[in-house]
C-alpha cells in the first residue's frame, strides 16, 4: 500500500542499534522529559479531562461520518477555487502532485512539514524527476541534510545533539559555524529565505481541514508553513482522509488540545487559515491551491475496532511518554510513524508482513492511553493487533507448543512436575542469579531480557513448611 | 480516484456505524478570557515572546516613532487596513528616518518593519487575527525581521471561543487569515528556544484605546 521505502531491519534489529549509539537515550529522554513538564503547563488551570472528553467526541463523531464531511469540505474548497484531489493510494497522490509540478515546469518546491509526504515518499519522487525539494521546517531540513528520516512527529530531529548538527551544516556547507542553536537557525533561516523567495511551488501538510469552511488549517511556530502557502504561485496542501472537523466551533476545541499536547503551547505562533487562492486584488497569495485527500489504506479501516486510530491529530504526546520511545528514538521503528501511534498505524497499514512485529515494541503500560488528548486506547489496539497478528503467523509448532504448555498449567500435578523439571533443568542456564540465556525457541525471548530463576523452594512448598512448623509452633518456615 | 468512488469506499466502511453527537457544550480552553481584557492579552504576548502596548490615538506618532527607533529601521513596509491610523504612523516613522513604501514582494523582503492592521486580538492567547485582503497583504506582517500590529481595543475578545464564533464568518470569506502570536520561534535543535526563524524576530500589538 505505501510507496515509502522498505523498513531497515526488524524492531528487534533498529532498536539493538539505536541503544548503541552513545547519549542518544539521554539526549531523548531529556527532551521528553521536558516536553511532559511543557504540557503540564500548558493545560494548568484547565479540565483537561472535560477537554479530552470533548476532543474524543468530536473526532468520533466526526470520524464517523467521514464520507459526509468530506464531500462537504471538497464542495465548499472547490466553490472558493481550491482544487481538490482524492487520491486512493500514495501512488496515485504522488503521481498528482508531480503532475502539478511538472504542469508548471516547476524546478523548486519549498516544503513544509509534512508527515503524509512521508508516508507517500513524496520528495524521492520528486527529485527523481529532477525537481529541488527542500524541506523548510528547521528540523526537517536537518534531516533531509542528513540524509534521515524524521525520528519524532513533532521534533524532527531531536535525535541530533547541537554538535551534530554544526558538523553537518558545517560539512555539506563548507561553513565553519559553532554548535550554538541561535547561530545554526540563523544560517538556516538565510538559506531558506532565498528558496522560499524563489521557490515555484509550496508543499504543506494540514491539521485540520474545516468541513463547512472549506479551508485548511496550518499550524507552525517558525512561519515556514506560511511561507510555503503565501510565496509560491502555487500551493498543494497534502492531507489525511481523517483530518476534517466539521466547523470553527470543533476547531476552537481541537487546536488548544493539538497544540498544548505537542508543544506545550496554548496556541503556535502561526495558525493559518487557508480558504483558497488569493483574490482578483490580492497583492501576493498563491494563484492556485490544491488540497490532495489521501485514502492509502485508512478507509479499510473504518468499519473494524481499530476506526478511533483515525481519530489521531498527530501531537506526538504518546511518544514523549513511552517508556520505549524513550530508549529507542523514532528510528528504531523503521516506519514513518513511530512511538505508540506508529506500533498501531504502521502494521494497519502497511500489513503485519512488514510490520507485524512493531505491537510488540510495548510495554503496555498504557501511559500512551493516558496522555492521549482524544482518549484513543492505543495499549488496548497494541494488544488487539498482537492477538491478530499472532492468529495470522503462530505455526503449529507454536500452537502446539501453547497447547501443550496450557494443558501443563491447568492441573495441579503436572504444574508441580514442571516447576520440579524447571527447576532441575534451569541449573545449566542460571548465572549469578539470573537466566541470561535460555535454550531455542526460548532464546528468543531471552536475548532481550534476564530472568530470574525458578526458587529454590516453590511457593507450595515453602507454604506447606510453613503451615507444618506453626503447628510445631515455629512462627515461620525456615 | 475519482470523488464519488472515494467517498463511496468510506461509506461502505462506515456501514451501520453509529456517529456519537457532538459535544453540546464547550470546555473551555486554558484560561480562555477572565480580567482585564487588554492586561490578558498582554500577559500572554508577553510569554510568547512578544509585547503589547496600550496607546492613546493621539500617542501613537510617538509610539510608532519609539519603536522605530528602537529597532533602528531604515525601511517599512505599511498596509493599507491600517487605514484611520494611516497618518499617525507615516509621521511616527518619518521622524524616526523610516523610509515608507508600498507593500511588494520586494519592497517587504527589503524592510526593517511591516506594520499592519489586524481584525481582532485573542487574549487568552495574546493573538491578533490578521486576514488577507486587497488592503492586507500576507508578507508586510511575513517578510520584515520585525511585526507591528495595530488594532483597537474593541477588537480584542476573550478566548478562541468567542473569536471563531465571532468571525467564523469572517473566516468563511477569507481566502487566507493567520492567528499571530508573538514573534517566529523553534525549538528543534535540543529544543532551545530560538527566536526568529523564517518570519519576524519581533512582534509588537499596539492597542488603540478608545477615549
Amino acid at each position: 500500500m505505501t510507496a515509502g521505502e522498505e523498513r531497515a531491519g526488524t524492531f528487534a534489529e533498529l532498536a539493538h542499534v539505536q541503544l548503541e549509539k552513545p547519549g542518544l537515550r539521554r539526549a531523548i529522554g531529556s527532551a521528553m522529559d521536558r516536553f511532559v513538564v511543557n504540557r503540564a503547563n500548558a493545560f494548568a488551570g484547565a479540565d483537561l479531562e472535560a477537554m479530552r472528553a470533548a476532543g474524543e467526541a468530536i473526532r468520533a463523531h466526526t470520524v464517523a461520518r467521514l464520507d459526509v464531511y468530506l464531500a462537504q469540505f471538497a464542495e465548499a474548497a472547490e466553490a472558493r477555487g481550491t482544487k481538490v484531489f482524492f487520491a486512493a493510494d500514495g501512488a496515485e497522490a504522488v503521481e498528482y502532485v508531480r503532475g502539478v509540478v511538472r504542469g508548471h515546469g516547476a524546478t523548486r518546491v519549498a516544503k513544509g512539514k509534512s508527515m503524509a509526504s512521508e508516508e507517500i515518499g513524496l520528495n524521492h519522487a520528486l527529485e527523481a524527476d529532477g525537481v529541488d525539494v527542500v524541506e523548510t521546517d528547521l528540523g526537517e531540513y536537518i534531516v533531509q541534510v542528513a540524509h534521515e528520516p524524521p525520528s519524532h512527529i513533532i521534533v524532527p530531529a531531536i535525535h541530533k545533539t547541537r554538535q551534530d548538527v554544526a558538523e553537518l551544516f558545517n560539512d555539506v556547507h563548507h561553513t565553519d559555524l559553532p554548535a550554538d542553536p541561535p547561530e545554526l537557525t540563523r544560517f538556516a533561516r538565510e538559506l531558506l529565505r532565498d528558496r522560499f523567495l524563489s521557490a515555484d511551488v509550496g508543499i504543506t501538510g494540514v491539521n485540520f481541514a474545516v468541513a463547512d469552511a472549506g479551508a485548511v488549517v496550518i499550524v507552525t511556530n517558525e512561519g515556514n508553513g506560511r511561507m510555503c502557502s503565501t510565496l509560491p504561485k502555487v500551493h498543494v496542501a497534502l492531507m489525511g482522509m481523517e483530518r476534517i472537523v466539521p466547523s470553527f466551533r470543533e476547531l476552537a476545541v481541537m487546536l488548544p488540545l493539538l497544540t498544548g499536547s505537542a508543544t506545550g503551547q496554548r496556541v503556535t505562533a502561526y495558525l493559518n487559515v487557508i480558504g483558497g487562492p488569493r483574490g482578483p486584488d490580492d497583492v501576493d497569495g498563491p494563484d492556485e491551491v490544491h488540497v490532495v485527500i489521501l485514502d492509502n489504506g485508512r478507509s479499510r479501516l473504518l468499519g473494524t475496532e481499530y476506526r478511533s486510530v483515525l481519530h489521531c491529530i498527530r501531537c506526538g504526546a504518546c511518544q514523549n511518554v513511552c517508556p520505549v520511545y524513550r530508549q529507542v528514538g523514532g528510528h528504531g521503528y523503521g516506519a514513518v510513524y513511530g512511538g505508540p501511534i506508529g506500533a498501531v498505524l504502521t502494521p494497519l497499514l502497511d500489513g503485519f508482513e512488514r510490520a507485524g512485529d512493531l505491537p510488540y515494541a510495548s510495554s503496555l503500560c498504557a501511559a500512551c492511553t493516558d496522555v492521549c488528548p482524544v482518549r484513543i486506547p492505543l495499549h488496548e489496539h497494541l494488544l488487539s493487533l498482537r492477538r491478530d497478528v499472532a492468529r495470522e503467523r503462530a505455526g503449529a509448532a507454536e500452537r502446539s507448543a501453547f497447547r501443550t504448555w496450557s494443558a501443563v498449567w491447568s492441573r495441579p500435578w503436572s504444574y508441580r512436575l514442571a516447576a520440579r523439571l524447571g527447576r532441575a533443568g534451569q541449573v545449566v542456564f542460571a548465572r549469578g542469579g539470573r537466566i541470561r540465556r535460555a535454550p531455542f525457541p526460548l532464546s528468543r525471548w531471552t536475548s532481550g531480557r534476564d530472568l530470574p530463576p525458578i526458587a529454590s523452594r516453590t511457593f507450595r512448598e515453602r507454604w506447606k513448611r510453613t503451615r507444618r512448623g506453626s503447628r510445631n509452633g515455629a512462627p515461620d518456615g525456615r | 480516484m475519482d470523488a464519488d468512488a472515494f467517498l463511496a469506499r468510506a461509506r461502505s466502511g462506515l456501514a451501520g456505524v453509529a456517529a456519537p453527537p457532538l459535544p453540546g457544550t464547550r470546555p473551555p480552553t486554558p484560561a480562555s478570557g477572565d480580567g482585564r481584557l487588554f492586561d490578558r492579552f498582554a500577559e500572554e504576548l508577553e510569554k510568547a515572546g512578544g509585547t503589547a502596548r496600550w496607546v492613546n490615538r493621539q500617542d501613537l506618532s510617538a509610539e510608532v516613532y519609539e519603536l522605530a527607533i528602537e529597532m533602528g529601521a531604515a525601511a517599512a513596509v505599511v498596509s493599507d487596513d491600517v487605514d484611520e491610523f494611516r497618518e499617525r504612523i507615516d509621521r511616527g516613522l518619518a521622524d524616526a528616518g523610516c523610509a515608507v513604501g508600498p507593500v511588494s514582494r520586494e519592497a517587504a523582503a527589503a524592510a526593517d518593519l511591516g506594520v499592519t492592521g489586524a481584525v481582532a486580538g485573542v487574549c487568552s492567547t495574546g493573538s491578533v487575527l490578521l486576514r488577507a485582503a486587497p488592503a492586507s497583504p500576507r508578507i508586510a506582517s511575513l517578510l520584515p525581521p520585525a511585526h507591528v500590529a495595530i488594532l483597537h481595543e474593541a477588537v480584542l475578545v476573550p478566548g478562541f471561543e468567542e473569536l471563531f464564533d465571532v468571525l467564523g464568518e469572517q473566516l468563511l470569506e477569507a481566502n487566507a487569515a493567520v492567528l499571530v502570536t508573538g514573534p517566529s520561534r523553534t525549538s528543534d535543535i535540543e529544543l532551545t528556544l530560538v527566536r526568529g526563524v523564517h518570519g519576524p524576530k519581533r512582534m509588537t500589538a499596539l492597542v488603540v484605546r478608545e477615549e
